[in-house]
């Protein structure tokens, strides 16, 4: 079955009928995506920050990661549940813009990001905990993860335009 | 309640015709820019607010004083609070009209003078103190804040809606 056959389909289930149709739950879910922006990326871009060396450097990055992955965890948690229903509310319409499809891509390259960063970055964080320099590939996964969510964010402020 | 009930109405179409107000209006992709950098610094604010105000409630950075976690997210905050201004004057000049009988617009701009008196106020005392504990004045500071900015927020997603 290609891919757009299941969105077709997806797109007449009665649930995203409803979904699309009636006049408030497509407004509220999308409050919750919006201002779901600051548990998440809110968050995450201080560790972010912090793997790129520019803030809180008192502070041992693996204090920074403990402190407020959590949250951000619970944010993320709001905005794919949040950004699902979004999706099932009009699948066609997502599927043929080009905008929801770049920001589909960056969020599987944001996960691609965190896997790395935690399957062979971080392990060995007691080694560069404090350091006064972060080793290249910390800084590369804050870069990459803070240019992926901006360009998340664009991408989806644009899917409503577009 | 909104605008066209409180000021003047020659001050509307006198926005609207500033160089950046008719500048924005016809321009095709401006405002959607503006916007966008408005969400990107709502994402940095939401979530530099978050962190100091579960701070204050006691949930994450717990090493810290809540002094500390304030000073170190202080100067962002006040930065994203800047360019929301920033971009948020252009947009306003751009459709003044349109807002003046907008009850949600009117209803942010409240909450938005309410949530920086009270940031500049009570919440400044309850993160001035250097202790590791929050009181019940924290709480409420911590509560009442996050109220307010998410009102803003709120209220200003719903002026597309009404």
């Amino acid at each position: 079955m290609h891919l757009v056959t299941f969105f077709q389909w997806l797109n007449e289930t009665p649930f995203s009928v409803a979904l699309r149709e009636n006049d408030w739950p497509f407004p509220i879910i999308e409050t919750f995506h919006i201002l779901g922006l600051g548990l998440s990326v809110g968050v995450i871009i201080w560790v972010d920050l912090r793997l790129i060396g520019l803030t809180m450097r008192s502070q041992p990055v693996s204090q920074v990661v403990s402190q407020l992955e959590p949250w951000a965890i619970r944010g993320f948690v709001v905005m794919f549940l949040s950004g699902s229903l979004l999706f099932f509310a009009e699948p066609m319409k997502c599927y043929s813009t080009i905008a929801f499809r770049f920001k589909a891509v960056m969020l599987v390259l944001t996960s691609l990001n965190v896997w790395y960063f935690h399957a062979k970055v971080y392990p060995n964080v007691a080694e560069w905990d404090e350091a006064a320099v972060m080793p290249w590939r910390a800084k590369m996964v804050g870069y990459v993860s803070m240019i992926l969510w901006f360009g998340i964010i664009i991408a989806g402020r644009w899917t409503a335009y577009l | 309640m909104d605008f066209l009930r409180i000021l003047p109405r020659w001050f509307f179409p006198w926005c609207e015709k500033t160089a950046i107000g008719s500048i924005i209006q016809h321009s095709r992709w401006s405002f959607a820019i503006i916007e966008t950098v408005h969400i990107m610094a709502l994402a940095v604010l939401l979530g530099s607010f978050l962190i100091v105000d579960l701070r204050l409630l006691g949930y994450g950075m717990r090493r810290q004083s809540v002094a500390e976690v304030a000073k170190q997210f202080g100067p962002w905050s006040w930065r994203a609070f800047v360019v929301m201004v920033a971009t948020g004057i252009p947009m306003y000049l751009s459709e003044a009209i349109k807002l003046s009988t907008s009850g949600p617009f009117f209803y942010k701009m409240a909450f938005l003078c309410l949530g920086v008196l009270f940031h500049l106020t009570v919440h400044r005392k309850a993160t001035n103190s250097s202790v590791n504990v929050s009181t019940g004045l924290a709480k409420v500071a911590a509560c009442l804040s996050l109220i307010c900015w998410l009102a803003v927020a709120l209220a200003g997603r719903a002026i597309a809606y009404l």
